[in-house]
């Protein structure tokens, strides 16, 4: 211990000490500034990380239309290389066929939401697994606002955004311990209130309705949705279904489980809702 | 630029990319169920070889950074870092710092100790993160993930040194060993 008396080493755990105090004891507002300023040093990681995707991805397209381009007699001429041509155009064809299914499914469920949505691609995610946020490439330069309801492609409840930095924002996840709202059961219309599990879980799926009134009928299967009530959500957003029920320790009030429809942890492209 | 310098810029650069790389790559958390968090490895690794400037600079940023990618207060991850690369830092000359078992350990223990002390820290600020027996689990499999690392992420530092480093000057070594200087009367 010798040598935590040397003059540099006590700089070192000064400096320290003094950031960590200067930050904790800083004003909210400029904490949250400063954040962002701190977290915008991570976009041209990002947009290079983007880039290169795209890039990737529009040279594997490119790949595939000079395959296309081929006469078929030659494809057909060169025996195992044909073979393995074959197999990587089924290959290709598989992805295409996939995203054409995904991307009309999502015009599909454009048409049937309600509301004024806007596309945005998830960039990133909360590196703590004890938050669940997501971040989406849109910011406010995009009109991107705080408390905008985002939903799945499919129009299934995924959460809020809960910051907004220039270029992108966070996208804070039903789930998450700040993340509660009014929810009731689509049949009998017993309201009640979404909560994060009382237990940390690997299945993000999974969140408790809580409050619902002892004499609700509470069934396996039964489908939540949003209520509208507080104004955080517009009414009839799916939610999920529920797993299982039960009366509170205290027996003031019933309890169940809720499976989320939106896989949360499979998110690439989210919808946020601008006018609702 | 300077071996010293090199370094220093090298630990940066890895922090950084590892920070990004826990917030924007999906399949860890596919995978695993969670998402490995390698920096303490990394803290660990710096305590271990750099000084203490290094490894004060390395917490500092590491921990800001991950602070800003996540609902953490900010500066909260800065404390929990800093004490374990300073530790390693402390007490590097009474522990076989080469050898691979010993890095293992020291990785383990810090892998385990950082997420600890930041859910203790949380919940000192008032924060109620989400938590449970799995995330035991988590943090376990995460301690040994950061005792695989501490070692892998040590042989890259060597290869970079190696890489861009200029190999140190001795005046007084002679450059042909082979060489002998013969003594004689005339």
């Amino acid at each position: 211990m010798k040598r935590f008396f040397y003059r540099s080493q006590q700089t070192a755990v000064g400096a320290v000490l003094l950031t960590v105090f200067l930050l904790l004891v800083m004003p909210e507002g400029v904490r949250a500034r400063l954040k962002s300023a701190i977290g915008g040093l991570f976009l041209p990681a990002v947009s290079i990380s983007t880039t290169g995707q795209a890039a990737f991805e529009s040279l594997g397209q490119l790949g595939v239309s000079d395959r296309d381009s081929y006469p078929a007699n030659q494809a057909h001429s060169s025996g195992p290389r044909a073979v393995s041509s074959i197999t990587e155009l089924q290959l290709e064809n598989d992805r295409l066929a996939g995203e054409n299914k995904r991307l009309r499914e999502a015009v599909e469920w454009g048409q049937r939401i309600p509301w004024e949505t806007r596309f945005a691609r998830v960039v990133g995610r909360d590196p703590f697994n004890w938050w669940r946020r997501i971040k989406i490439n849109l910011g406010g330069n995009k009109g991107i606002r705080l408390n905008q309801p985002v939903i799945s492609v499919r129009g299934e409840l995924l959460g809020r955004i809960s910051e907004v930095g220039p270029l992108t924002s966070w996208v804070l996840l039903v789930g998450d311990p700040n993340c509660r709202f009014s929810a009731l059961l689509k049949e009998s219309r017993s309201q009640g209130g979404i909560v994060s599990p009382r237990q940390y879980s690997t299945d993000p799926r999974v969140v408790e309705l809580t409050y619902l009134p002892n004499d609700a009928e509470v069934n396996p299967g039964q489908s939540v949705v949003t209520s509208g009530m507080g104004g955080a959500f517009p009414k009839e957003i799916p939610v999920g279904q529920v797993v299982d029920s039960w009366v509170s320790k205290n027996g003031l009030y019933t309890e169940a489980r809720v499976k989320l429809y939106a896989n949360l942890n499979q998110l690439e492209i989210v919808r946020v809702l601008t006018t609702y | 630029m300077t071996g010293r310098v090199n370094k220093t810029l090298g630990l940066v650069i890895g922090a950084y990319l590892l920070v990004f790389l826990q917030s924007h790559l999906q399949w860890p958390r596919l995978w695993l169920g969670f998402q490995p968090d390698l920096t303490p490895a990394l803290l660990v690794c710096a305590g271990l070889t750099l000084g203490a400037g290094q490894v004060s600079t390395a917490a500092m940023l590491t921990g800001l950074w991950l602070d800003s990618m996540s609902a953490n207060p900010l500066g909260l991850s800065v404390l929990p870092l800093f004490i374990a690369g300073w530790a390693v830092f402390s007490f590097r000359e009474f522990i076989l710092r080469d050898q691979l078992v010993v890095q293992f350990y020291l990785g383990t223990t810090a892998g385990a100790a950082v997420p600890l002390l930041q859910v203790w820290l949380l919940q000192l600020v008032g924060s109620s993160p989400l938590l449970g027996w799995q995330m035991g689990v988590w943090c376990l499999v995460n301690a040994l993930l950061c005792g695989v690392a501490v070692p892998v992420f040590g042989r890259l530092a060597k290869l970079l040194d190696r890489w861009f480093s200029h190999p140190l000057h001795d005046p007084n070594r002679w450059p042909n060993e082979n060489r002998q200087i013969v003594r004689g009367k005339n």
